[in-house]
């Protein structure tokens, strides 16, 4: 579905003030502008069907990676910090590791993903069993 | 942990807790440090008058005019913990009416990242030296000191006086001058 000017522009439940880019800083601009996108494809809901979920073991790994990566990124900026004294430095290289781990860890790699649950084939559809299934495939489909 | 946000909430939560420990850790490293640092002042010129004190109760109070020259360096004071420091010079003594005044006479802010040598020669006072009274007249003893307080990053503003200080007497008369 393209994204074009109607769909995004459209009437919205925040309503913003819609002043020339001009007049407007850069910066606030771009801010409602992907505000407006983000809210634009909740409703348009192509985003919605991009997977994100990672199985058990995925998860646990993420944790450790970006918890290891900004307690790592913390005593270096510490360290910087103490010799160039410059408090600075430090919060710039924690939020260098924020960002580090928000690319390794938030997007669902196949690293994650190594070791899915093995779901029970479905049973062969009898007269008693016609509940059963919606629900089992309704699972399968939850869980995927 | 299943969606993206989920995640982004505990990497967020977990970035500020580290944060906050960091920032801990920067005002443990410098809360015990001395401040103190030598400053050297010398007065050159006195003079006093006695005028109309609109702000006080009598008519007339004594108003001292004050010159003087400063000289110090203050760079040991700055830390990874100091944002600025808040300079002023004070004027203390003892009257017959009050057991102690004291009186600001000029501050300054001093950022970091700023030049730290401090070597002003004949500054006139900020603010005016009014007392509360005629006390100033021959008075034996009146002590400049220079103090400032520190604006950290993190933690306590300590209030720290410099070790030196310079007591003048005061004329004898008004509308005379007395150069030292």
């Amino acid at each position: 579905m393209r994204l074009n000017a109607s769909t995004v522009w459209g009437p919205s439940k925040y309503y913003v003030c819609f002043l020339k880019p001009e007049v407007y800083p850069d910066k606030l601009y771009a801010f409602f502008f992907f505000h407006l996108i983000i809210q634009r494809s909740k409703m348009l809901s192509i985003f919605n069907s991009i997977p994100t979920h990672m199985d058990y073991k995925g998860q646990k790994l993420a944790e450790q990676i970006f918890q290891g990566i900004i307690l790592v990124s913390a005593v270096i900026g510490f360290a910087y910090g103490l010799i160039i004294e410059q408090f600075g430095w430090t919060v710039y290289i924690v939020l260098g590791g924020f960002a580090l781990s928000c690319l390794l860890t938030l997007p669902p790699w196949p690293m994650y993903r190594q070791n899915p649950l093995s779901w029970q084939p479905a049973l062969p559809e009898t007269t008693g069993e016609t509940q059963q299934k919606p629900q089992e495939s309704l699972k399968k489909k939850k869980h995927k | 942990m299943n969606t993206v946000l989920s995640r982004a909430n505990s990497l967020f939560a977990f970035s500020l807790s580290v944060m906050a420990a960091l920032t801990f850790g920067c005002f443990i490293t410098t809360a015990f440090k001395d401040r103190r640092v030598p400053v050297d002042i010398h007065v050159s010129r006195v003079m006093l008058k006695n005028v109309d004190d609109f702000t006080g109760p009598r008519e007339r109070s004594d108003l001292g005019f004050i010159t003087f020259d400063l000289s110090a360096d203050i760079k040991p004071v700055f830390d990874w913990n100091v944002k600025q420091l808040f300079l002023y010079l004070s004027a203390e003594y003892a009257t017959k009416s009050n057991a102690l005044n004291q009186v600001v006479l000029w501050d300054k802010i001093v950022l970091r990242g700023e030049s730290t040598k401090l070597n002003l020669r004949d500054m006139k006072s900020k603010y005016f030296f009014f007392d509360d009274g005629n006390g100033l007249r021959a008075n034996k003893n009146i002590t400049l000191t220079l103090s400032w307080n520190v604006v950290p990053n993190a933690g306590i503003l300590p209030l720290v006086m410099g070790s030196g200080h310079m007591s003048v007497p005061f004329p004898e008369s008004y509308e005379t001058t007395k150069s030292y």
